[in-house]
């Protein structure tokens, strides 16, 4: 029976759907049908796979009709990866090499005409949703064979061309090939070299004990925050360190963050896993594409996406767009993005700690509560900026701090000794590690992440510091979500403060981080809590 | 043994009896002098009903060891009649007693190289709230950098909160700061404050009533803050919840006829509510940066301030019934005459004689067939 199965994956996103590809060869009209909701790039397949067959020495079934199925037939696929399951399906079809060698693998690649093999993107979440759906076989470009064997228990196996793959199905000896080229990737790095942030240490930050305790807060929980001052208070000081807070990632977050950047083709031949937390700092002029996901053809993940696990630095941002902004909403609250187009709707794993810096005022000069300001904007100007900051993302802000610069006193205090990275990052590791026993057997990792009726019912409050919230809520000077955020701020004081659950202070504590009020100068010194 | 010398070693040997500010010693030594209640004592007579109290620290008392072991560890004591002695602490002699405590100290220990004479001669007491907040601590600091650079040294207590920020603005302030402790001066009390205390030392001093050696209790802390506030010509308290130690300070500035000054906090806040009460209550003088509080302990006409004003526009310049028509000239669409005469409510002939007038001030081009506003830069619109 000419007909031959061979397994491939189809991205939908970062979701990946096993698809069977069949190739039925049988007596009629001389042609090549495909069908099973192809998108253009896959029909182009067709005529690859012919060239390509051919030119590795096979022969094409001309004299056929060949019917190529994807199979589900009524999920549409996307991707030049289908080539080498199509190629190696119709051979097998062909009676050019037996049938069972196809069992329990999945192929991926692209096909050139002379039967080299491409590489493509997304090779590890394909490996991913393989292993998911119990395959322990991939057949991949060379280059990416790295990538795909960082799925523990997955064989892997990495060929130059055609002619590899079949003599490898055939237990033929390996004819050699010419070496086939990484990916062309052409990643969008942000505008500042990861290198420069990673040299960053809290110990150069003077002064502003309040900020600094908030960018703890923030990191040791997974929050989200906010710092509004003037121009030259030190934002982007504060916000570029806080990737340095964070512990290595795990094997699993780098796993996700690997796909991610996979996905956007941008994961580096020969590069093993990704192990430190992302720090992304997109400019607000940046199209909504490469912030949120898009792109024309294949959908990428954005910015967004990219900074999973990591930071998100947002400066100036009341300039980006007013639709990115409501945009961000899924994020902020899900800790992913959906992209939706047509009939197609991707879904991006999107859970980094977003900061946000805003100038007080179109001129940067502003600040309500400084006596000396300098600010020429008229308050209709500085009211339309503020718009943008308001409604549902700063509601889906956990923390507010307002940064003034540094006050000369501050600057020069003969007895400051600022804390470097690394103590910091020990305290936050430590309070990472309580969640992370607190919350195993869970999807949730961080504080930040927890949903308010979960943390209500098997993470509550103390019962006085949780009525002293609830009559925040009920008497409307906090809103349902915002009781949620504080709650879970307070969980992350007391992880910091090695507390087995939040009492009262540490609902004050969260609570003026809310709110942005001042704090109380004693709540600065985790180490006083101990 | 000269009188001086035995005086100095009777306070030396009463401050070991004694509490500070006991209010029935201060009295009777004035009177009768150091010298002759310490003998009364040893030799078992009673003082104002002492004799009971101290009996069990009399024995042991070695005031000329206690000098020399002070002089071996850097410190010193001072007392009425020395040259470092500050004029102003006998003040304290006439200002009652509060909490049962009172009456000028029997002399003073120091640890630093400052003179307490020279420290004292321009000061100002900057305390407040342990628990402060990181707006009480960043204003405490900024104020007394302020005093600190204009030479005016900052005192506080050496406590957490309010009292550690004073220090650190003077000192970054690169002035001169005195830390009053309720323990020895040969301790760091709290003991998170030893690198501050010995900065403090440097160029300042540390100082206390208290011999070396001893601790810190509640009623040391309140008999502390009246020499706080008689070493300074006035108090500053910047965040205090409504109890608070940095009241009693201010009770006793005002007991001591010395300006009592107030650091305002938002109307909501805790920490701020016994400031709040201060202000509202007694009168304390409401301050919000350094150079308030310079005018206010400063002599007169030395450091007056001008009154707070918004910058003047040129509008107002203007009269009532010039603004009146300017008002009623249109941004774009010229006006004649009588169209703005009509919208200002005025007599057409005063208001052409207005227009003009603005004309040649620049506020409005036109003629009498059509006014209009000349058009500005935003910084500068008149409206």
């Amino acid at each position: 029976m000419p007909f031959a199965t061979a397994r491939t994956v189809s991205l939908s996103g970062a979701t990946g759907h096993l698809v069977d590809v069949q190739v039925d060869l049988a007596q009629g009209i001389v042609a090549t049908a495909m069908v099973g909701r192809p998108d253009l790039s896959i029909t182009e397949a067709r005529d690859r796979c012919r060239a390509a067959v051919t030119n590795s020495g096979f022969e094409y079934p001309t004299s056929r009709r060949v019917t190529i199925l994807l199979s589900p037939a009524d999920l549409p696929k996307r991707g030049s990866h289908f080539d080498l399951a199509i190629a190696v399906a119709l051979l097998a079809a062909a009676g050019q090499m037996p049938k069972s060698a196809l069992d329990g693998l999945v192929f991926v690649g692209e096909l050139t005409l002379d039967g080299r093999l491409r590489a493509v993107p997304g090779v590890l979440p394909m490996t991913m949703a393989a292993a998911a759906r119990g395959m322990t076989c991939m057949v991949v470009p060379e280059p990416q064979a790295d990538e795909a064997a960082l799925i523990d228990g997955m064989a892997v196996i990495g060929a130059r061309s055609l002619a590899q793959v079949v003599a490898h199905l055939r237990g033929d000896e390996i004819p050699t090939a010419a070496e086939v080229a990484p990916m062309a990737s052409a990643p969008l790095l942000s505008w500042r070299g990861d290198q420069r942030v990673t040299d960053l240490d809290m110990a150069d930050v003077l002064g502003m004990a309040d900020a600094r305790f908030a960018l703890e807060v923030t990191a040791a929980g997974g929050h989200h925050l906010m710092l509004s001052g003037p121009k030259g208070a030190g934002k982007t000081t504060l916000a570029e360190r806080l990737p340095g807070l964070l512990p290595d990632l795990s094997v699993e977050e780098s796993l996700e963050l690997c796909a991610i950047y996979s996905l956007a083709g941008g994961l580096p031949p020969g590069r093993t896993l990704i192990t430190r937390p992302p720090f992304r700092a997109p400019h607000h002029s940046a199209s909504r594409a490469s912030l949120l996901g898009g792109g024309t053809g294949h959908v990428r993940p954005g910015e967004v996406s990219r900074a999973h696990t990591g930071a998100l630095f947002l400066d100036e941002f009341p300039l980006f767009a007013g639709d990115i902004i409501e945009a961000l909403r899924q994020p902020l609250e899900s800790g992913e993005i959906t992209i939706a187009r047509g009939e197609e709707a991707a879904t991006f794993p999107a859970r980094a700690m977003v900061v946000i810096a805003c100038n007080p005022c179109p001129c940067g000069d502003y600040h309500p509560t400084d006596r000396d300001n300098r600010c020429t904007c008229s308050e209709v100007r500085r009211r339309e900026y503020r718009r943008k900051l308001g409604g549902p993302v700063i509601d889906r802000i956990d923390i507010v701090r307002h940064v003034e610069p540094v006050p000369a006193h501050e600057a020069r205090d003969p007895l400051a000794r600022p804390e470097p990275t690394a103590a910091v990052r020990a305290r936050v590791t430590a309070a990472r590690q309580r969640q992370g026993t607190r919350y195993a057997g869970t999807p949730w990792r961080l504080n930040g992440h927890v949903p308010g009726p979960a943390l209500l019912e098997r993470w509550p409050l103390h019962d006085l510091a949780a009525r002293a919230l609830e009559d925040r809520v009920y008497s409307g000077t906090l809103t349902r979500r915002g009781g949620t955020r504080v709650h879970r701020l307070a969980w992350t004081v007391a992880d910091l403060r090695g507390l087995d659950r939040p009492g009262g202070d540490e609902v004050d504590v969260a609570l003026r981080l809310r709110t942005g009020d001042p704090l109380m100068f004693s709540a600065l010194s985790v180490a006083e809590h101990r | 043994m000269t009188r001086e010398l035995e005086d100095r070693l009777a306070r030396v040997a009463l401050g070991r009896l004694v509490e500070p500010g006991d209010p029935r010693l201060a009295g009777v030594v004035a009177e009768l002098g150091a010298v002759e209640v310490y003998a009364h004592l040893r030799e078992d007579r009673d003082v104002t009903g002492v004799r009971t109290d101290v009996a069990a620290r009399l024995a042991g008392l070695d005031p000329e060891g206690e000098l020399e072991r002070a002089e071996r560890q850097g410190l010193r004591f001072v007392c009425p009649g020395d040259p470092e002695w500050p004029a102003p602490v006998a003040d304290l002699e006439r200002a009652g007693t509060l909490n049962g405590r009172g009456g000028v100290p029997l002399g003073l220990w120091l640890r630093g190289a400052g003179s307490l004479d020279d420290l004292c001669r321009r000061s100002v007491s900057v305390v407040g709230s342990r628990s402060a907040t990181t707006y009480g601590v960043g204003v405490a600091g900024e104020i007394a950098a302020h005093l600190a650079g204009e030479r005016v040294t900052v005192v506080s207590g050496a406590a957490f909160g309010i009292d550690q920020a004073a220090h650190r603005g003077a000192l970054a302030g690169r002035g001169p700061t005195v830390a009053v402790l309720a323990c020895g001066v040969d301790r760091a009390y709290p003991l998170a404050h030893r690198d501050l205390l010995a900065y403090i030392a440097e160029t300042g001093l540390v100082v206390s009533e208290l011999p070396p050696g001893c601790a810190p209790t509640k009623h040391r802390f309140l008999a502390r803050n009246r020499v706080i506030a008689a070493l300074s010509q006035g108090t500053v308290v910047v965040e205090a919840a409504v109890r608070s130690g940095a009241l009693n300070t201010s009770s006793w500035a005002a007991l001591l006829n010395r300006a009592v000054m107030g650091v305002p906090g938002p109307v909501t806040s805790a920490p701020s509510e016994g400031v709040h009460e201060l202000i509202r209550g007694t009168g304390a003088t409401l301050v919000t940066r350094g150079s308030d509080v310079l005018e206010l302990v400063s002599p007169v006409g030395s450091h007056t301030q001008a009154p707070l004003r918004a910058p003047q526009r040129p509008r107002d310049r203007l009269s009532v019934s010039e603004q009146q028509v300017l008002d009623a000239v249109p941004v774009s669409a010229a006006a004649p005459t009588s169209s703005v005469a009509r919208a200002a409510g005025l007599g057409a002939p005063a208001v052409g004689k207005a227009l003009r007038r603005l004309r040649t001030a620049g506020f409005v081009e036109g003629g009498e067939d059509g006014w209009r506003l000349r058009p500005r830069d935003e910084a500068g619109t008149v409206s």
